[in-house]
């Protein structure tokens, strides 16, 4: 399959004092679909942010579609354009990202900047609107939205401007359990589509359900594997070196119990 | 979910193309500001790193290094001699070295803002219209002088020794009161300054809504940061001056709203923790005598200057 990301040794400190990230190597292809995994501040974020080209690497290189990716070549107008329409990224807090007056204004944001013409713009904002269930709230400001709505919105505004890649950061992070089932089945949607996804997450149950290819961050920053979902899932001692499972004591009755837990995946008695 | 997908998702967005010579984007001027804006946090963490390295004022109480800076101040404002101005200098200069700071970055600033807050502001002071003297640089010649109400303008305008001397010593002066305050300032973790001030017997809301300012000037610009890095995703052209303007606009109104929340939020947490209206830390470390021999040092070098 053709190679569109691609991450060769990249190392991000921030502030130059920090690490985040220590000799990344990743490739991704068209069409993929990778969960990138990691404890909190394990620099999944950081990989995500370094992937849409917000910031970059330290050291290393990040290549998109064969070109390399950096703070000059994105000062090019004809490549910025491009790699900014391929890319769409979902922040963590929405919050941040919604900056228009109102939920349409949000989502025609992205298509009017590639100047799309007005009629077209306005179809697919409709459209992916429709889709997400969010017609409803087209006039409100972003402030009076919920979590999850903010979440939809956010996900709305990148999606039309029809990226090939999205990214996407602990997108089910605090939400309602409802909306964290809508966000999973617009994702495999979203697979099937054709589109490529890349992931960052702490949730197992999450990549277990998505299927993806799990690539794992562990604490010292540094991817510790990358395989199938169902070899990582299933490797507890990986999980338990990087943190995502941990062993747990807790009391039934008379008896004490110690057993590896994660909220998701595991809860086995010995 | 499958058959709801809207088509246009379901096709490839052919890559724009462009003729001719490839153009760079010019970001306006407003975009790189807030881009600045996170060198703050840098700063935070770089004056972290400073206070716990291991140097010579460091490792002593904070505080010794608040006295420290309050009476190297006072010294600072009440020599009179440019030569005792210059040995202050010397002197701080050599506790800043054996400090382990960074001399570039320290006295960057040191000499930055003495340039503008001390010899620009005084500088007018050493024309002869202003300091009556020895002219040693003339400027201006005009036809005759001129006298009006209490003030006279000669007819040879320049700069005076004696005026001149006072810029010097102004500019010292100010230099010599950064280089303290920094010395302090990047030698002490925020926290043990506070620490030290609530035991000087500073006023608690003094105290609080310093640390709230300092904590929130991070939490600020982390804001900032983020909000930056959303607009980039999104933005595939670079913006016009006026657009780049409206949204800076709405973020600020953006960041009120959640600053009044944050507020709220910080002060029910402060009272849900039992907050009344006194700041209560834990005991004060016992001074050391090694902190006793260096207040000791201080003082009496402190004191030498004076005598100067």
């Amino acid at each position: 399959m053709e190679r569109l990301i691609r991450l060769e040794h990249v190392s991000y400190r921030y502030h130059d004092q920090i690490t985040a990230l220590a000799d990344v190597s990743l490739e991704i292809s068209r069409g993929d679909n990778l969960a990138i995994v990691g404890a909190n501040g394990s620099g999944k974020s950081t990989l995500l942010q370094i992937m849409a080209g917000l910031i970059h690497p330290t050291s290393g290189r990040f290549l998109f579609d064969g070109s390399l990716v950096s703070e000059e070549s994105l000062r090019e107008k004809s490549f910025l354009r491009t790699f900014r329409q391929s890319i769409g990224y979902v922040f963590q807090e929405s919050d941040v990202q919604l900056f228009c007056p109102t939920v349409l204004d949000e989502v025609l944001y992205g298509p009017l900047q590639l100047e799309i013409p007005e009629a077209e713009a306005m179809s697919r904002a409709f459209e992916v609107m429709e889709m997400l269930r969010i017609e409803h709230l087209k006039d409100r400001p972003s402030f009076m939205l919920s979590g999850g709505e903010k979440k939809k919105v956010a996900i709305a505004s990148v999606l039309t401007m029809n990226p090939e890649v999205l990214l996407l950061d602990e997108p089910t992070n605090g939400l309602d359990p409802k909306t964290q089932s809508f966000l999973v089945e617009l994702m495999l949607a979203l697979i099937e589509a054709g589109k490529t996804l890349v992931i960052g997450t702490h949730d197992l149950s999450l990549v277990d359900e998505l299927r993806s290819t799990v690539a794992v961050l562990s604490e010292d920053h540094r991817v510790e594997k990358i395989g199938r979902t169902e070899e990582i899932l299933s490797d507890e001692e990986l999980l338990l070196k990087v943190n995502l499972i941990h062993e747990h004591v807790h009391r039934h009755g008379e008896a004490v119990h110690r057993h590896i837990h994660s909220h998701y995946l595991f809860h086995r008695h010995d | 979910m499958g058959n709801k997908i809207p088509s246009f998702l379901l096709t490839r967005s052919a890559p724009p193309v462009f003729k001719g010579r490839p153009e760079k984007v010019k970001w306006p001027f407003l975009e790189k500001g807030i881009h600045h804006v996170a060198t703050l946090i840098k700063q935070g963490y770089a004056q972290w790193e400073s206070s716990t390295r291991k140097g010579f004022f460091q490792g002593i109480d904070a505080r010794i290094k608040v006295f420290f800076l309050f009476f190297f101040i006072l010294v600072v404002s009440l020599k009179r001699e440019i030569s005792a101005e210059v040995a202050i200098g010397v002197f701080v200069f050599l506790l800043v070295w054996s400090s382990r700071l960074d001399l570039l970055r320290l006295y960057g600033k040191v000499f930055f803002l003495g340039f503008f807050f001390g010899f620009l502001v005084a500088l007018p002071s050493a024309l002869n219209a202003i300091t009556p003297g020895e002219v040693i640089l003339p400027l201006v010649k005009l036809s005759r002088s001129y006298h009006f109400w209490v003030y006279r303008i000669p007819a040879d305008i320049g700069i005076t020794r004696q005026g001149m001397e006072g810029v010097v010593m102004l500019t010292l002066r100010v230099m010599n009161s950064l280089s303290v305050s920094f010395l302090v300032l990047y030698s002490t973790p925020f926290h043990e300054l506070i620490r030290a001030l609530k035991i000087l017997r500073a006023p608690d809301s003094f105290l609080l809504i310093v640390t709230l300012c300092y904590k929130y000037v991070f939490i600020f610009a982390k804001t900032v940061e983020e909000l930056h890095l959303a607009k980039k995703a999104r933005i595939v052209r670079p913006l016009r001056a006026a657009e780049a303007r409206e949204w800076i606009v709405g973020r600020i109104a953006f960041i009120f709203r959640k600053t009044r929340l944050r507020c709220e939020e910080v002060f029910k947490a402060m009272l849900g923790r039992g907050f009344s209206d006194t700041l209560r830390f834990y005991g004060p470390t016992k001074i050391t005598r090694r902190d006793w021999q260096t207040a000791i040092f201080l003082g009496a070098a402190g004191i030498a200057f004076l005598l100067l």
